[in-house]
């Protein structure tokens, strides 16, 4: 109604722009109140975040100790647990949260996982984990005993070294296992030190690197079981090894 | 036992109608229906609203008759053109964010501010200045609750003098002319954001925006052309034939461009023939051949070129000509939407290994679904029809209802 009064006046700017600018001012009035109101107020002052946040997480009561809070008191067991195969595994990885029982190491202990569902969670056999990590199958693996029965947890020797590859290398085995090549021994490819199987990175299994080695049972005038396919070495597959196109695991000729 | 659960693996994928190789997580698609239907709104927006603006600024005088219609279509689209996103993203009580702390990196989240232009500053004010007069007769004329509501649609500024008619002529034109890169803006930019994705070598393309841009005026026109022609059927109107004419005719020359640059395109990517050729022309002859090869070329793009050259220019009766118009139109709006289709899914069908193929399963409810995509296409039609009872856009009926004088 106001602005009908106005019209009567003589303005030069054109009628209509008049309540036109109002209604924009008033947008954008609103716009500048409403973030004035709605924008947290920390937001914007490190990134486009609300930096306040990084004070709210830090806010969260801590409940894990950290890896190296343990060797205060049990460096003993640190030490032990350093030098054996599972010193990438850290202590709270097993036994929880300890941060209350750095605090307070009488009153609050931290549980110990004893019973045997535990280590199958990382060593249970799982195609997609990488080949060499040692998987059991639960059901099958010294069934009815706790797995600390036979193995230290913090220092996990093997009682004895693993007769099988598939210990370690159950991926390839079973997949070997049903191919054309399932009569095969692993050690009729590779050459496998002792060491390989008690301390496997520190004597490597050697892999083939030469055709010649495919050719011992597969060239034509190769002394070999008369049932297995022959190719001429010479020409098949030309210059690139054998493995470039058949997986030597699960080989296929298409 | 490993490969007998790899060739379990291998089942299971195929009755899932996965092919090859991909990734765990290019199993599902994420962006399904909805944002197929999304840049497919926006490109009726863009379109619909370059047609008007070929009668405002290039005084293309034949057109007058769909001159408001196509401003009221492209309103009514453009309310409706962000829901699909909404409903999309969920939580549409937080879109408003996006205007609160803007992020200008981000091309996504700078749409709001795209959008509220295209909207508050380009459509609003030219669909008012256009109609101020008509607001004000209305004011005068109507009894009752309708008088006041056109009092505040008028906004208090109710001469009719000579001078301020002259006003809304002129400030209707400079809308245009800003509205004109605005549009190509809005439009641009949905082809923008799937143009910069990188990564996919099926969007990644510098022409996006710009074949977009053409898809956009082929499908707005084609939609016009439809509207006219039903409207004027139901409300028993002599259809003007020589408007009906040149919607055609541009019609026609929109999707010769817009065909040429999907060709070039295309004839590109294979003479680049970069490492996802392959699994690309193994998409578009198996999962897109459908709708890419018959709905997108040939139903969509290569039948209405054909029955609108033979319309336009074979010597035909009316009648036949109308019919064959609007079947070329319907024929359009399939096509174009396939094309948003093959665009959206498209690009998500094959895995980034480039070695295998995934399939979309379309959701039927829910609020991804068929049946929400069918209400958000019938939306705008029902936002069309309130708005020309509140703005009747016809030249031919109501005395009372002037042209503007362009
Ligand atoms: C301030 C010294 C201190 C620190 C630091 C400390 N502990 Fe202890 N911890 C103790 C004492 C004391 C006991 C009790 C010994 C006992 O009862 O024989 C204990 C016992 C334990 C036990 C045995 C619980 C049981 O059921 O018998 C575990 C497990 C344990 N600590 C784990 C940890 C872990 C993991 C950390 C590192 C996050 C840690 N502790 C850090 C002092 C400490
Ligand atoms: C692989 C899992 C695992 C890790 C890693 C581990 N522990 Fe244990 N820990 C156990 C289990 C299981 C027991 C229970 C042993 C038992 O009852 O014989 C145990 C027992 C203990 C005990 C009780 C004393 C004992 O010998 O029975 C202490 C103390 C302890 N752990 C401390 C630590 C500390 C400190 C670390 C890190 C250096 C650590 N543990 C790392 C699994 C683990
Ligand atoms: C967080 C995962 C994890 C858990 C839980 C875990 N381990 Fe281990 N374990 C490992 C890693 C890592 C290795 C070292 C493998 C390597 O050298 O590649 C290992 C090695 C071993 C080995 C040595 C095998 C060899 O060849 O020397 C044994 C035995 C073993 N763990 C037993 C256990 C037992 C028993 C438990 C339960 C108390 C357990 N592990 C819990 C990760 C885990
Ligand atoms: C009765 C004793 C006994 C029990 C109980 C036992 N193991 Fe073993 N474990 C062995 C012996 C012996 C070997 C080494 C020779 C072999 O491979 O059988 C071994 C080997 C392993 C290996 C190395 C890979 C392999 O197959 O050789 C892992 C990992 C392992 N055990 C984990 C576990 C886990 C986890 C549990 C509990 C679920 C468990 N063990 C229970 C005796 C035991
Ligand atoms: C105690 C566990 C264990 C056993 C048992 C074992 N391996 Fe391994 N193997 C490993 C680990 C760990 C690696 C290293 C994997 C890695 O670094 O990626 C490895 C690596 C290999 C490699 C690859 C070497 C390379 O250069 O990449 C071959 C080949 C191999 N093993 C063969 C065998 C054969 C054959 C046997 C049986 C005679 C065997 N392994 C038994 C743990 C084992
Ligand atoms: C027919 C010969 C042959 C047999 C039998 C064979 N391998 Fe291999 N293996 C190879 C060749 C060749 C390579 C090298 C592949 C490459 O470099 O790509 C290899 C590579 C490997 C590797 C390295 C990782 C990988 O997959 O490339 C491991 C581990 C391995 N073999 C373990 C085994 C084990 C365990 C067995 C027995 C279950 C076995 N191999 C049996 C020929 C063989
Ligand atoms: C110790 C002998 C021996 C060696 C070494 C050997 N193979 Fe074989 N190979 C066989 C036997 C046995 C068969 C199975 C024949 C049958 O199916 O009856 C076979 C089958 C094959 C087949 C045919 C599979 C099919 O689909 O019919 C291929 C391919 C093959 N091996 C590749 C290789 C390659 C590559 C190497 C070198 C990494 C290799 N072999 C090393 C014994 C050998
Ligand atoms: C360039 C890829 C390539 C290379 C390298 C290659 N092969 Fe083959 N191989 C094939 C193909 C493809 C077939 C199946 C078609 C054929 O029979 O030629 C095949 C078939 C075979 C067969 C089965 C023949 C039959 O009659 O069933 C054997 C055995 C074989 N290859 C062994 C080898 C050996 C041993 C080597 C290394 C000296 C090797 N291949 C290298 C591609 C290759």
């Amino acid at each position: 109604m106001q602005i009908k009064k106005r019209t009567n006046i003589k303005f030069n700017v054109p009628q209509q722009l008049i309540p036109l600018g109002i209604l924009f001012i008033l947008v954008i009035t609103a716009l500048i109140v409403a973030r004035y109101l709605l924008v947290p107020p920390t937001f914007g002052e490190l990134g486009h975040y609300r930096s306040q946040a990084i004070e709210d997480n830090l806010a969260h009561p801590m409940s894990y100790a950290g890896y190296y809070s343990c060797n205060e008191c049990h460096d003993d067991m640190m030490e032990l647990k350093n030098q054996s195969n599972h010193r990438g595994v850290a202590c709270e990885v097993c036994h929880g949260p300890a941060a209350k029982h750095i605090e307070d190491p009488s009153e609050y202990l931290p549980d110990a996982p004893r019973d045997r569902g535990f280590c199958p969670l990382c060593h249970g056999y799982d195609p997609a984990r990488p080949s060499g990590f040692p998987q059991i199958i639960p059901a099958l693996h010294n069934p009815g005993h706790a797995c600390i029965f036979c193995h230290d947890p913090h220092n996990p020797l093997l009682p004895h070294a693993p007769e099988e590859c598939s210990a370690c290398h159950r991926d390839i085995a079973n997949q070997k296992a049903v191919s054309h090549h399932a009569t095969l021994d692993c050690t009729e490819c590779h050459v496998v030190a002792a060491e390989h199987l008690t301390d496997p990175r520190s004597a490597l299994a050697q892999k083939p690197v030469e055709r010649a080695l495919c050719g011992k049972c597969h060239a034509d005038d190769a002394d070999a079981s008369k049932g297995i396919p022959r190719v001429e070495m010479a020409s098949h597959g030309q210059r690139y090894l054998c493995w470039d196109c058949h997986y030597p695991h699960s080989p296929e000729a298409y | 036992m490993n490969s007998i659960l790899f060739s379990f693996g291998v089942m299971a994928a195929e009755a899932h109608g996965i092919t090859g190789y991909i990734y765990p997580n290019e199993f599902e698609l994420h962006w399904g229906l909805l944002v197929v239907l999304y840049p497919y709104l926006t490109g009726l927006v863009a379109g619909a609203f370059i047609l008007a603006s070929l009668e405002r600024v290039f005084n293309v005088k034949v057109i007058m008759p769909v001159y408001r219609l196509s401003l009221l279509t492209a309103l009514a689209f453009m309310l409706v053109a962000p829901l699909p996103l909404l409903a999309h993203l969920g939580h549409p009580e937080r879109s408003f964010e996006m205007f609160l702390t803007p992020h200008s990196q981000s091309a996504m989240a700078m749409f709001g501010f795209v959008y509220a232009w295209y909207l508050m500053v380009v459509l609003l004010l030219e669909v008012w200045f256009d109609y101020r007069k008509d607001i004000v007769i209305k004011s005068r004329e109507k009894r009752g609750i309708k008088k006041y509501f056109y009092k505040i649609l008028t906004l208090g500024s109710t001469s009719l003098s000579e001078k301020a008619l002259q006003f809304d002529n002129k400030a209707g034109r400079l809308i245009t002319i800003i509205g004109i890169p605005s549009a190509f803006l809005l439009h641009g930019y949905v082809g923008f954001i799937f143009g910069s994705v990188k990564a996919n070598p099926w969007w990644s393309s510098v022409l996006m925006p710009i074949v977009f841009l053409f898809s956009a005026i082929v499908s707005g026109i084609a939609l016009v052309l439809l509207i006219y022609i039903v409207t004027s059927l139901v409300r028993w109107k002599q259809l003007n034939m020589a408007c009906v004419n040149k919607l055609a005719e541009f019609l026609l020359y929109a999707m010769l461009v817009d065909f040429s640059l999907e060709l070039l395109d295309f004839i590109q990517r294979l003479y680049e023939s970069e490492e996802s050729i392959a699994i690309l022309s193994e998409m578009v002859s198996n999962r897109l051949f459908i709708s890419l090869i018959i709905t997108q070329i040939i139903l969509g793009s290569l039948v209405p070129m054909f029955s609108i050259i033979m319309a336009r220019f074979g010597r035909l009766p009316d009648e036949l000509r109308r019919i064959l118009y609007f079947l070329a139109a319907i024929l359009v709006q399939v096509g174009i939407f396939s094309t948003r289709w093959n665009v959206v899914v498209g690009g998500q069908l094959f895995s980034k290994s480039l070695r295998g193929l995934t399939v979309y399963k379309l959701e039927i409810f829910g609020l991804e679904g068929v049946f929400m995509t069918i209400f958000l296409l019938l939306l705008p039609f029902v936002i069309l029809y309130i708005l020309t009872k509140v703005l009747p856009p016809w030249s031919d009926s109501d005395k009372s209802m002037s042209a503007p004088q362009g």
